[in-house]
């Protein structure tokens, strides 16, 4: 039989008994509906939250410290983790070289600095000490960079922009702090000087530290999202390019290590962050790292737990959603088998003319996926519309409460097919048994039947 | 020998008991022949007949139809006898409500795949040549008894089948009908070479088209002479 008339066999028996089919197509629809909306009330649940934290970047990268070298950490390093190597090696800087050697680590994005430089910051009367940190340019659009509440991001990262935290802009001589865009702000920090260069406010033995001062255009202010957003690493008052503090050839006062390498004109960092492509390539970077003698820490381990507790509030969700479909597809089941018993006579006339069993029981299994594919596709609109309303509802009162609107019910695309292909597969399965049925059906008790 | 039956038994158990539908029973049947199936009711002519069509197994014996044995056949090759070597004709016409004249005539092309095209020109063909060209897109509910049973002659010759297995086929109509519905089966003998087996109870309608009759009485050949 060719399958466009098995189609047509299929679609002719559907219409005989359009409000048996529609009841059932709606109960089937039902059924996905409330599958749908209940994950896709886990995957909202989780991408406000957990979903929040992965767009701020904190698990996807890495930090890096140098090891210290304190008294016993050898043997406390030891004892702590026996198997690892690299325990022994001697203690390495944080420098440039080291960027490069991990910047060529398998599914490493980037590797940059934390540059985190004491800065005096000057406007008109305004003085205060403040710290800036160096921002990367691929952080735009991500963490705490998701929305610039006025101006924009860096435009790029040679020049002297600079980008404000919100709550300092407010502090500074303006009367809105929006106007403060476009306006020149002063920067006065330490940078190390050349070698030897013996000028007053030398310390450390030979290493000169010199008042420098630079002037920087204000291009963004970024207020804070309230919240957890631990971590998230690159805040700070005032934010400046990572490009632009590394060419200021600033000392980072927070790591007397670092101070010390100066010495030699080999800068070194306290710390690094590496960017990793996906959150699940952490585990593996980390122990790279860890290899070559470095000290890493990444926070995806606690997104891990958090990740599983969401699986385990995914699959309750999916649980609860699929009680319904399983009762719809019961319904499917009685639906077909009502129907072939209609439709005996008719099954025992087709065999008597020729129809194998494989062409009937095809006819049978169209016929329920064809009210499993319409049942998905309604199933999707009920879920996203039920979705819809709920979400409505609870913002509405989670406002009131003083929370932040979102989107409780989120559903992917992937759910989307998903859903369709499920409730297909979920209608064949209940099909099975009544299409079996149907091709055994015995053609001379059929032929007999009224 | 188009047909073949050799101690050809068929036993149903009925609770405690067993009825011997077909005891025995052994008979040919030539190519091109029409031959009547005669006896009381229960005396197992259906049940013949439903085993030549492949619709049923024998319990016991052989069944060659164009030399091949029936009780051997897979399920699914039994599927493919009843749609390339025979064509069935049923007492209470069989076709389905819901679908025209001709869609009931185009079903068993469709389960032999044949093309929408192809299998409406054929479908048209037929109806043409039993008289009913002008009722192609009437439902059977719209047709009369003898119009009901032409359509059905003309499904049973869809696929060409060699051999034309008939139940009864005017039991449901009055005898001018009946011998218009004959007259075309005889024509089918003569003009087309089928071999006609028709299931009767009327001895007088098959002695009249029937070359040959073969009587059966409680599941055995009553006259095995003439078989």
């Amino acid at each position: 039989m060719i399958f466009s008339d098995t189609l047509q066999l299929a679609v002719r028996n559907l219409r005989e008994a359009k409000l048996r089919t529609a009841l059932t197509t709606l109960g089937v629809a039902i059924g996905i509906g409330s599958l749908v909306s209940m994950v896709s009330l886990g995957v909202g649940l989780q991408e406000q939250t957990v979903g929040r934290f992965m767009k701020s970047g904190i698990f996807n990268s890495i930090t890096v410290f140098p090891r210290q070298p304190l008294r016993n950490a050898r043997a406390f390093r030891r004892a702590a983790a026996p198997n690892e190597r690299g325990i022994d090696k001697p203690i390495l800087p944080l420098d440039d070289s080291a960027i490069g050697k991990m910047g060529s680590i398998a599914n490493v994005r980037e590797v940059y600095p934390n540059l985190r430089i004491p800065v005096e910051l000057k406007y008109k009367d305004f003085s205060d000490f403040l710290s800036a940190v160096g921002v990367p340019m691929s952080s735009r659009g991500e963490g705490v960079f998701q929305t610039v509440t006025y101006g924009s991001f860096f435009p790029d990262e040679a020049g002297d922009y600079c980008m404000l935290s919100l709550e300092v802009a407010g502090r500074l001589p303006e009367s809105q702090a929006s106007h403060l865009i476009g306006k020149q702000i002063m920067l006065t920090y330490a940078a190390a000087g050349p070698a030897g260069a013996g000028m007053a406010g030398d310390i450390l033995g030979g290493m000169n530290l010199q008042r420098a001062e630079r002037s920087f255009k204000v291009v963004g202010i970024i207020d804070r999202e309230p919240g957890p957003s631990f971590g998230g690493g690159i805040f700070s008052a005032v934010m400046i390019p990572l490009a632009r503090a590394r060419g200021m050839g600033v000392v980072d006062l927070a790591n007397p290590q670092s101070m010390l390498r100066q010495l030699s004109q080999k800068p070194s960092y306290s710390s690094l962050t590496i960017r990793v492509a996906h959150p699940q390539d952490t585990d593996d970077v980390e122990k790279k790292v860890r290899e070559m003698g470095f000290n890493a820490f990444s926070l995806n381990d606690a997104l891990q737990g958090a990740k599983r507790a969401f699986i385990v509030l995914d699959i309750i969700l999916g649980v609860i959603g699929s009680i319904a479909l399983a009762v719809a597809s019961l319904g499917i089941v009685n639906t077909m088998v009502m129907s072939i018993l209609e439709r005996t006579r008719e099954i025992g006339v087709m065999k008597a003319i020729g129809g194998g069993e494989g062409d009937i029981r095809l006819i049978f299994l169209v016929e329920s996926s064809i009210i499993g594919a319409m049942g998905g596709v309604f199933g999707l609109a009920l879920g996203w519309m039920v979705g819809r309303a709920i979400n409505l509802g609870a913002n509405i009162y989670i406002e009131r409460q003083g929370g932040r609107a979102g989107d409780l019910f989120s559903i992917p695309w992937w759910l989307i097919a998903v859903g369709v292909v499920f409730s297909i597969l979920v209608s064949l399965a209940a099909g099975s048994y009544p299409a079996g049925r149907a091709a055994r059906v015995d053609p001379i008790k059929a032929l007999r039947h009224d | 020998m188009i047909i073949e039956a050799n101690d050809l038994t068929r036993h149903y158990i009925m609770g405690e008991s067993v009825v011997r539908a077909l005891d025995g029973v052994s008979f040919t049947v030539n190519e091109g022949e029409f031959v009547g199936l005669l006896g009381t009711s229960g005396s197992g002519k259906s049940t013949l007949l439903n085993l030549i069509a492949g619709l049923d197994r024998p319990t016991e014996g052989g069944l060659k139809v164009f030399g091949r044995n029936l009780a051997d056949m897979s399920r699914h090759d039994l599927a493919l006898h009843r749609r390339r070597n025979v064509g069935m004709i049923f007492q209470s016409f069989n076709l389905i409500p819901t679908m025209s004249a001709r869609e009931n005539v185009t079903l068993p092309l469709m389960f032999a795949a044949v093309a929408r095209e192809e299998r409406e020109r054929r479908a048209e063909e037929l109806l043409a040549s039993v008289g009913l060209a002008g009722r192609q897109l009437h439902k059977p509910n719209q047709l009369s008894g003898g119009e009901q049973q032409r359509v059905s002659i003309a499904r049973a010759l869809a696929n060409s089948p060699s051999i034309l297995l008939a139940d009864e086929p005017t039991g449901n109509l009055d005898s001018k009908t009946a011998h218009g519905i004959l007259e075309l089966l005889r024509e089918l003998q003569k003009a087309h070479g089928k071999t006609v087996l028709m299931v009767t109870h009327d001895q007088a309608l098959a002695s009249h088209y029937s070359e040959r009759n073969i009587t059966l009485l409680d599941g055995k050949v009553l006259d095995p002479v003439t078989a």
